[in-house]
């Protein structure tokens, strides 16, 4: 029975697209399968039972190897987790790259006990393909939407400002209303770009060490006109210090402007929006406050999701978008954003971003 | 402070014109319009003007291609050159200034503005126009 589970494993294996390579606990080649062996040119019978490094030799002989690629597969029989990782292998003397993903996981006898490790290599080439096809089309989009938007726009506003000489108060409320809709349009058009190039992976993350006070204190002055045109009272809240936190300064600022906008947007007029600072769980937790007419229960879920807006916030002006951007780019940062809201009564957004170090202090008040 | 010659690299008529309103409104007394980067070559030294406003998208030659030869002609890269496009990602604005570019602007711009953030870019790299 064992030997045709055996067999059944090993045909299994050997039927895979992907690349797999087992190893024991003194990393000896337990098993390579066919997948794998075809891309290196070896016969599989051939390697079972011989030292790992041999094989990396091989590997090194026949292709330009990330210069990592022996610590990735020098692995530690205590470590139990499964590891996830992209290579890329370029061709000697030949103009093959092979992109690659490697997930590997402790390989277990039928007690459970670790006896070596598999090593999983699948094809990334057709996801790559995709990725440049996505790039491809939002530089494409992108062009081709601005490029008339910017005609209209420009037109508009110059007859607005009376260039083309006086206009009728009606024109001038329908050429308002013109204009209105087409910042609006651009708006919608910067945020699908914006979270299409999040989605694929295309921002590139400026990290830097930061303290979050900065951040929310420089996206508070950057809305205060907005508040001060309902007579908001913006307040925050933050201990004497807050460890730092490894962040892109300009996104972060993007996802507490937004959270900010949002709060203003729905609060009532000479309400009051606080912001509030903590360190968490190792984590430093920035709560948005306001006092508005909250979320209805059953659209808590969505909020997140695109073009998911609540049913009065049409009104508001927004694209649709924004939210989904601000957890795309919390997530990218490694860190988590949910909302508590109860109607009639405020909705409080928190996000919480990894700290690099601990310094927590005692909370305190300070106005805005 | 007023610029008073810009060549406009465009070939998008429409764009042209809402372009040549926006300055002519601030002052600009030339404007002058090459369609493409052959032509803006073609034309240029003779011209002189206080800054290039260059497209990227174009026939012929791309607006990167063009900066790149304005720069590389000891009789023009003295001139500056602002990129004006709708090739709005990072790596484009990137491209667009090292290619010698001395500003980046976006579209769709804002007609009312278009004039004073050419000033504030030509200021910040020093080649602001002469007082009038």
């Amino acid at each position: 029975m064992t030997m045709v589970k055996d067999r059944l494993e090993k045909h299994l294996l050997d039927s895979l697209p992907s690349g797999a390579l087992a190893v024991d606990r003194e990393n000896r080649i337990l098993y390579v399968n066919r997948a794998l062996a075809r891309v290196v040119g070896i016969h599989i019978e051939e390697w079972e039972g011989r030292p790992l490094e041999e094989f990396l030799q091989l590997l090194d002989d026949r292709f330009q190897c990330p210069s990592n690629l022996a610590l990735r597969l020098e692995w530690d029989p205590h470590d139990r987790s499964t590891r996830s990782r992209e290579m890329e292998f370029r061709e000697k003397g030949g103009d093959r790259v092979y992109y690659v993903r490697e997930d590997s996981r402790p390989l277990r006898d039928a007690e459970g006990r670790v006896v070596g490790r598999l090593f999983v290599y699948h094809d990334m080439r057709r996801e790559r393909e995709i990725d440049r096809m996505k790039s491809e089309f939002i530089a494409v989009a992108s062009h081709e939407l601005r490029t008339p938007m910017t005609s209209i726009k420009g037109s508009v506003d110059l007859i607005l400002s009376g260039y083309a000489g006086d206009i009728s108060t009606d024109t001038q409320e329908l050429l308002e209303i013109a204009q209105k809709n087409c910042d609006r349009l651009i708006r919608l058009i910067n945020d699908i770009l914006d979270l299409a190039k999040i989605e694929a992976g295309q921002i590139r993350l400026k990290l830097e060490p930061l303290d979050l006070t900065d951040a929310v204190e420089h996206s508070m002055l950057g809305v205060r006109s907005l508040a001060d045109q309902s007579e908001i009272r913006l307040t925050l809240f933050r201990p004497e210090s807050l460890p730092l936190v490894e962040v892109d300064k300009d996104r972060i600022e993007q996802v507490v402007t937004n959270l900010l906008s949002n709060a203003i947007k729905f609060s009532p007029p000479k309400g009051e929006v606080r912001v509030e600072l903590d360190l968490v769980d190792g984590c430093v937790q920035c709560c948005v406050v306001d006092q508005g007419c909250g979320i209805p229960e059953d659209q808590l879920t969505n909020v997140f999701g695109k073009f998911q807006q609540v049913a009065n916030s049409k009104a508001k002006g927004g694209t649709g978008l924004g939210l989904a951007i601000v957890q795309a780019l919390v997530n990218e940062h490694r860190g988590k954003i949910w909302v508590e809201s109860r109607l009639n009564a405020g909705t409080r957004f928190i996000f919480r971003l990894p700290a690099s170090e601990a310094a927590p202090g005692a909370p305190g008040p300070s106005s805005s | 402070m007023t610029l008073s010659k810009i060549l406009l690299v465009e070939d998008d008529v429409d764009i042209q014109k809402v372009v040549r309103m926006s300055l002519k409104l601030r002052g600009v007394k030339d404007i002058l319009v090459a369609e493409d980067g052959e032509e803006c070559l073609a034309v240029v030294g003779g011209l002189k003007p206080d800054v290039i406003l260059l497209d990227v998208m174009m026939p012929k030659l791309d607006g990167y291609e063009t900066c790149r030869r304005l720069k590389a002609n000891p009789e023009t890269r003295d001139i500056p050159v602002i990129f004006l496009t709708a090739k709005a990602q990072q790596f484009e604005i990137k491209r667009g200034l090292e290619e010698g570019a001395c500003g980046y602007l976006l579209k769709p711009f804002d007609p009312m503005t278009l004039h004073d953030q050419i000033v504030a870019l030509l200021n910040q790299k020093g080649d602001g126009p002469k007082k009038a």
